[in-house]
């Protein structure tokens, strides 16, 4: 009896080690003789998934380990950073804004737009909500997640029309649950992306769109950043790693439909539904990228500085960090190092 | 929130020998006494230490006089800011505390219903155990989009996941005790002529009652445990939507303010409860 237990306990103890070490699912193949470059990225359709999928980085970068790590949200990209987690991130203009403002003071640099959300962000009305103008939103329920590109977009919408935050009753949720309130009549309105934004386009219509709100200044972007120790230590991999990012662009721009099959493959949708996001969305050309009006260029960074700067006041106003940082803050987190000349292959 | 499944001899039991000096009985209270609250010293201690270390960043590991001046930010109106997104602290406890309540009132109630049910009769428990384990093996947030699909986005959604976290653990402990209820005493009460109601009522219920309150503790604990996940959603105000929300924006001390509440106030209900376990099952360990 006594043997029985003992060897009972054995195999379950066996059993535990070896649920914790040896049964693991990984089918990263990492080489443990190579340094990793540790990537953050979320599922937004954009040039960074067409990287992933046609595994650019792994072929440009031999000698490297390829760690592509999903996340679901600017602020908890930010918290990789912070723990020092990640080489390269990519996250939403207003959770970088944040990231680069007291207190956080993230250290890392921006050095692409990965897209510029046009009509793929949009503030919707319901049909039967009896709202025609964001004017109308006064009282009336609003949904939008927090602390994202859209929650910023909305509360600039507001504000254009002279109405405030309390002005209206905001409703933290997802866009899933958007869409589930949405049916069920708990809200009147929502500021959130696609796919969701299409499904609540049969049952309602744009009050404005992020392509409005980037043509009267209040542009919400998607960056790609990377970490200040990282890009001291590897210029040539943060080279090599703008290098694919231009590349994606210049796919997305000649040949969408290739495009749309790769960034498919990675969220999940069909190629025609991802192409039906994608006309949608705002992407630059390699050129426009390193104009005086985005990036800029070595030693003269444009006018995402300022851009971030007008988030960074707007988080200020909504409470939400204690104070904007100063335009120098954002000019110096721009990494211009060697452009325009280092996105030619 | 911990369960102390009363390991601790209540006071009554430590007190009652003669021989026992009240010097020494002063003494056991101090101790008791003075434990926790040097354990709160050295743990502040450390936190200060760890702080001022500056081995992590601040975003991890805040000062405590941080956390207690974000204390102060989310309790009072300042700078025209009302509290943390528009609602004070005790505002935000208050509405996670009302929808616990309500939650754990109708769990705790339909669980130990079902409890009694389970463990009177036999076949109603062999139906209903599966579903009941099933319902226990499920984390609140793999249900908790569906509730808000069929309920909505307000209060019903929030209070039906807290009444289920809650039933489970009602439910499994009073049917144990009441399958559990001595058999001479059932046997007895039957030979004295007792219909199989009074049998329930007078024997069984107040046999199972000790084991009950363990399995409302444990209930309360589960529902609050929930809250966080209860307020993914519209969770503001409320606390757990509060912890959320800062912590979207990575605002630590904020996050801890949230957190200290929850355990807090989860304390001061575990003892509430443990309290009035004492005044209604005054003979829980003594038969």
């Amino acid at each position: 009896m006594k043997l029985r237990t003992l060897i009972t306990a054995l195999l379950a103890a066996a059993l535990a080690v070896l649920g914790l070490a040896g049964c693991s699912v990984d089918h990263s193949g990492q080489d443990a003789a190579k340094p990793t470059i540790r990537i953050g990225y979320q599922t937004f359709p954009s040039g960074d998934l067409i990287v992933k999928n046609n595994k650019w980085l792994e072929e440009a970068l031999p000698d490297y380990n390829i760690k592509w790590i999903k996340f679901d949200s600017g602020a908890d990209i930010n918290t990789a950073f912070i723990a020092k987690e990640l080489d390269f991130g990519a996250l939403g203009s207003s959770p970088v804004a944040r990231g680069l403002s007291a207190p956080l003071n993230i250290p890392y640099k921006v050095a692409f737009v990965l897209d510029v959300a046009g009509d793929n962000e949009a503030l919707v009305a319901r049909n039967d909500s009896g709202v025609n103008t964001i004017a109308d939103l006064k009282g009336k329920r609003v949904g939008t997640p927090f602390a994202s590109t859209a929650h910023y977009s909305l509360l600039a919408a507001l504000s254009q029309n002279n109405l405030s935050a309390t002005d209206v009753q905001l409703v933290d949720l997802q866009p899933q649950a958007i869409l589930a309130a949405w049916e069920r009549g708990d809200i009147d309105a929502a500021y959130t992306w696609l796919p969701t934004l299409d499904d609540l386009r049969k049952t309602g219509k744009d009050l404005i769109t992020s392509r409005q709100l980037a043509k009267d200044g209040k542009p919400t972007l998607d960056l790609g950043a990377v970490a200040d120790d990282f890009a001291a230590a590897h210029p040539e991999v943060v080279d090599t790693w703008r290098q694919q990012e231009a590349r994606a662009l210049t796919v997305l721009k000649d040949d969408p439909d290739a495009a749309a099959k790769a960034i498919a493959s990675e969220i999940g949708l069909t190629p025609e539904a991802v192409a039906g996001q994608l006309k949608q969305g705002v992407y630059l050309t390699p050129e426009e990228l390193t104009s005086p009006e985005w990036l800029g260029t070595d030693g003269a960074p444009g006018k995402i500085a300022a851009n971030l700067e007008s988030a960074s006041q707007f988080l200020a106003e909504q409470k939400q960090i204690p104070a904007a940082a100063p335009l120098k803050t954002f000019q110096d987190a721009i990494y211009t190092k060697g452009l325009p000349n280092v996105l030619k292959q | 929130m911990s369960v102390f499944v009363d390991i601790v001899p209540d006071a009554s039991q430590v007190d009652s020998p003669a021989e026992r000096a009240p010097k020494n009985r002063w003494r056991g209270r101090l101790t008791r006494a003075a434990l926790p609250l040097l354990s709160v010293v050295v743990f502040g201690g450390l936190w200060q230490l760890a702080a001022a270390s500056g081995v992590w960043n601040q975003t991890f590991v805040p000062y405590p006089s941080t956390v207690w001046r974000a204390f102060i930010d989310v309790s009072t109106t300042h700078d025209g800011t009302r509290g943390y997104a528009g609602y004070l602290l005790w505002e935000h406890l208050y509405m996670t505390l009302r929808r616990v309540l309500v939650g754990v009132v109708i769990g705790v109630a339909l669980g130990v219903l079902l409890g009694l049910v389970m463990g009177s009769i036999g076949w109603v428990r062999s139906v209903l155990e599966p579903w009941l384990t099933f319902l226990r093996a499920l984390p609140p947030l793999a249900y908790f989009f569906l509730l808000v699909i069929w309920l909505g986005i307000d209060e019903a959604p929030k209070i039906t996941l807290l009444a289920l976290a809650a039933l489970p653990p009602a439910a499994v402990a009073t049917t144990a005790a009441v399958v559990a209820a001595p058999v001479g005493l059932t046997e007895a009460a039957r030979a004295l002529g007792a219909t199989r109601l009074q049998v329930i009522r007078d024997v069984v219920v107040p046999s199972a009652l000790p084991e009950t309150f363990t399995g409302i503790r444990l209930a309360v604990g589960m529902a609050y445990s929930s809250v966080v996940a209860a307020e993914l959603f519209n969770g503001i105000p409320g606390i757990g939507g509060l912890v959320k929300d800062a912590s979207n924006y990575n605002n630590t001390p904020v996050v801890l303010v949230g957190i200290f509440a929850i355990g807090f106030s989860g304390l001061i209900i575990d003892g509430l409860l443990r309290t009035a376990e004492r005044r209604a099952v005054p003979w829980r360990g003594k038969i």
